[in-house]
């Protein structure tokens, strides 16, 4: 037990939620595979497919987190992905062709640039912000399709990517691991990087450092924005069409995704493992939940006190005196 | 009210030491001092803020402790801080009677709260303000008339000014006197801290002067001339060790900054710094000579003048651009905690922060250059770490300043800036500090320095330059480099004095 204690104290701030999430994945798959084994008699949760078609479904909420991280270690946040989410399906699907995964990742991108350009240079709180220029594209989506669901269906090479499998592999996953890939040469080798996690910090001592600040907040939107459009378009291959609000149920599990894998919800702090594993728990929790036919109810219980026990755990501010 | 024996440190600086210290109800007392001779400690202390790590305050003839201003104002000690203590978007009204509001049925009765507001505002001839009127849209010399007016609401017996009258009109400044001399003749202990010699000459009975957290002398106004009270404040003989000066050729100007204006806090600043040439600003604190540093380095909006680095002029309207090839502009900001360091960060991760463009390939950090970047700066600047990347938090305040250093170091600076890089860092730190200031004006490094600590000023300083509300009073070279120099012109009295 002591043992325990040291091992716990000698992991940096940064890597305790780490571990903890990744004690919680295990513990999930424990319970499910007991609840399982006393019902079916079989372990479906270890099972390979179940896996990948966990990790498949993941891979939307993976790219939606990702962005959403480069925000969130600025200190800001994007509550703009439901209808950038949405608004990317919608415009890639009516586009077609073979313009219509660029169509929606520049429908992403140019959220994106908005929502950087109010933080950055109007200064505006992302809060407030995104939250407007979700509100403003939905309106633009609903007067777009009318307000019915959109007969537009998506391109094959949407499907593919969404659905398809390489080796058994889904494609979606492979996509979530390039993305992964780039996610972490860009925060541990660029320049780039180190300027997110010091802008999150303390955004005056990055300034007086000679730190392009606003560039930096742009781009981290852009990426964001251009993310959630990439999830949107593979979510409309996905279900082979754009539909209202399919991004609503994106916005808190990302953004809890993120906090739960231990990225400092005022920023400057985290790691993409942590988010990584954030969004594993949240897909398998959901995943469990639903197995064991937890009422809608019950599951929407258990869900946020999970993330509220997990933060307590290792979430929480300093006090403001000591 | 009396203190005995009051003793206040903060981490290892002792701020008081030992104070015995005493004001009579119907007298204004006045507190001299250099910066950092204990005089805020000391108001601080008396009015609740902080509480002594040792020592008796007695007020009227009861032993006190207070727990906090609240409990201060309570027992009749109220004080008007230098930092205004207003809330901007609340009504002058509401401001006089925040701590206190007259309420019928339980809530707040506003019409007797601004009829109070208006006599408060009377009693210090301020009729022009009106009580309705948001303090944000005030200007700052009736924002510290409202907050004069507040004090009075509280009905002190203890009133203390924590140099209230530096940001009034010399007709406020006037109506303020005449007031506190009413206020002493109704039998209220006065407490007044000013830098403004001739405005203690006009009111004070009593003069005190803290030096080094001591209490040096308290006599009668008008018994001591003002040069024995600036031999008071100064005391001491130069007692750190400052590397030798090389006698100063002036070379090529490389910073040149003519006509230079802020808003009304920089006034037609004309300075130029030579290659090699360390050049100090003095002068009391806020005279905006942390606004001249942080307007050279792009950091305020809207300057106004001329400012050219070697012979050709620039416009720097950011950090970005201030550290450029061709301006290579450094700034050592006033607080490593808030704007010279990422805390939480690691000691490398705050060393590279200033100079990652130069230490990438394309979009990649070249991660061989940097780590030879950070070893050199850690090199020279002697940087007691353990792991570079552990949190540069854990270091002791003198190394956290070397890091802040050493980063902007490995950017290779021809202009540094540094906003009292010494404050609040041990002594062996300091003496570093010096030598390298030398060291990289040997290398034909600008130097401009801005420090609290006149004795650093004379020991480092190639040319001193005081400022005094906004402007450079005066210039001293050489032997002319002298604390009485540097304290007089703060003062902006008379040269007599000198």
């Amino acid at each position: 037990m002591s043992d325990q204690k040291t091992l716990w104290n000698r992991l940096s701030a940064e890597d305790r939620p780490i571990l903890f999430a990744a004690l919680f994945v295990v513990l999930i798959l424990a319970i499910g595979t007991a609840y399982t084994l006393t019902t079916q008699g079989t372990a479906t949760l270890l099972s390979p497919t179940y896996l990948l078609q966990q990790l498949q479904v993941g891979a939307f909420l993976g790219l939606v987190a990702a962005g959403m991280m480069l925000v969130i270690l600025l200190g800001h946040i994007d509550l703009s992905v439901p209808w950038t989410v949405a608004a990317s399906a919608m415009m890639a699907t009516t586009v077609g062709g073979p313009a219509a995964i660029p169509v929606g990742l520049s429908v992403g991108l140019l959220v994106g640039l908005i929502n950087g350009f109010g933080v950055a240079y109007l200064r505006i709180p992302s809060m407030i912000f995104t939250l407007g220029v979700n509100a403003v594209v939905r309106g633009l989506m609903v007067a777009h399709t009318g307000g019915f669901a959109p007969q537009t269906a998506a391109t094959p090479l949407m499907q593919y990517l969404a659905v398809g499998k390489i080796g058994g592999v889904p494609v979606a996953l492979i996509v979530w691991a390039v993305v992964s890939v780039c996610i972490v040469l860009l925060l541990n080798r660029t320049s780039i990087g180190r300027y997110l996690f010091a802008i999150g910090n303390k955004e005056a001592a990055a300034f007086l450092a000679g730190v392009p600040t606003r560039r930096i907040i742009i781009l981290a939107f852009c990426l964001c924005g251009m993310l959630s459009g990439l999830a949107g378009t593979l979510l409309a291959g996905y279900s082979t069409k754009a539909y209202q609000g399919m991004g609503d149920a994106y916005l808190l599990p990302a953004i809890a995704a993120v906090v739960i894998g231990g990225t400092h919800i005022l920023g400057g702090r985290g790691r993409y493992l942590g988010t990584l594993l954030g969004v594993i728990l949240i897909v398998l929790l959901n995943s469990v939940l639903s197995i064991m036919q937890m009422p809608e109810a019950g599951r929407q219980v258990i869900y946020g006190s999970v993330i509220i026990v997990m933060l307590l755990v290792y979430g929480r501010t300093e006090k403001v005196t000591q | 009210m009396t203190l005995q024996g009051v003793t206040k440190r903060y981490g290892g600086v002792t701020a008081l030491d030992n104070v015995d210290f005493a004001c009579r109800l119907g007298s204004i007392h006045a507190v001299l001092g250099e910066n950092g001779a204990g005089k805020s400690t000391l108001i601080k202390i008396m009015s609740g803020v902080v509480s002594p790590d040792e020592g008796i305050i007695t007020l009227a003839g009861q032993q006190r402790i207070f727990q906090g201003p609240a409990q201060a104002n309570a027992a009749g000690v109220v004080c008007i801080f230098q930092e205004l203590s207003l809330i901007p978007d609340l009504s002058v009204a509401d401001n006089i009677c925040i701590s206190n509001p007259p309420r019928r049925f339980g809530l707040i009765d506003k019409g007797e709260q601004i009829r109070r507001a208006e006599q408060l505002l009377a009693r210090i001839h301020c009729e022009d303000v009106n009580p309705r009127s948001r303090v944000r849209d005030l200007p700052l010399s009736r924002r510290q008339m409202v907050e004069i007016a507040k004090a009075l609401s509280r009905d002190p017996s203890v009133l203390i000014l924590d140099e209230a009258t530096s940001a009034l009109t010399s007709a406020d400044v006037d109506h303020v006197l005449s007031m506190l001399r009413k206020l002493r003749d109704e039998g209220i202990a006065i407490l007044t801290i000013s830098h403004r010699m001739h405005e203690i000459e006009a009111v004070a009975d009593m003069c005190s002067v803290f030096r080094n957290g001591l209490h040096i002398e308290t006599f009668a106004q008008g018994d001591r001339a003002a040069r024995d009270i600036v031999q008071m404040m100064i005391g001491r003989e130069i007692s750190a060790h400052f590397p030798q000066k090389r006698t100063f050729t002036p070379g090529a100007t490389a910073l040149q900054v003519q006509n230079y204006h802020w808003e009304n806090r920089l006034r037609d600043i004309n300075l130029t710094v030579g290659k090699g040439e360390i050049v100090g600003l003095g002068g009391l604190d806020g005279q905006g000579q942390k606004e001249l540093l942080l307007g050279l380095f792009g950091v305020l909006k809207k300057t106004r003048g001329t400012v050219r680095i070697n012979g050709q002029a620039v416009r720097i309207t950011s950090p970005q651009r201030a550290i450029r090839a061709g301006i290579d502009m450094a700034l050592i900001p006033e607080d490593r905690k808030t704007e010279g360091l990422l805390l939480p960060m690691s000691i490398s991760d705050n060393l590279a922060l200033a100079s990652l463009q130069n230490l990438s390939k394309g979009i990649f950090i070249d991660r061989q250059a940097l780590s030879s970047a950070i070893e050199g700066g850690i090199a020279r600047m002697q940087i007691k770490t353990g792991s570079i990347e552990d949190p540069v938090s854990t270091l002791s305040g003198g190394n956290q300043q070397k890091v802040v250093l050493a980063k902007w170091l490995m950017t290779d600076p021809k202009v540094v800036l540094l906003n009292d890089p010494t404050r609040g860092i041990d002594v062996g730190t300091k003496q570093e500090i010096y030598r390298l200031l030398r060291q990289l004006a040997e290398e034909d490094v600008s130097i401009l320095i801005y420090s609290t600590d006149y004795e650093e000023l004379i020991g480092c300083c190639d040319r001193v330059a005081v400022m005094y509300d906004g402007n450079i009073v005066r210039e001293l070279q050489g032997e002319d480099i002298t604390e009485h120099n540097i304290i007089a012109s703060s003062l902006n009295i008379d040269e007599a004095v000198a």
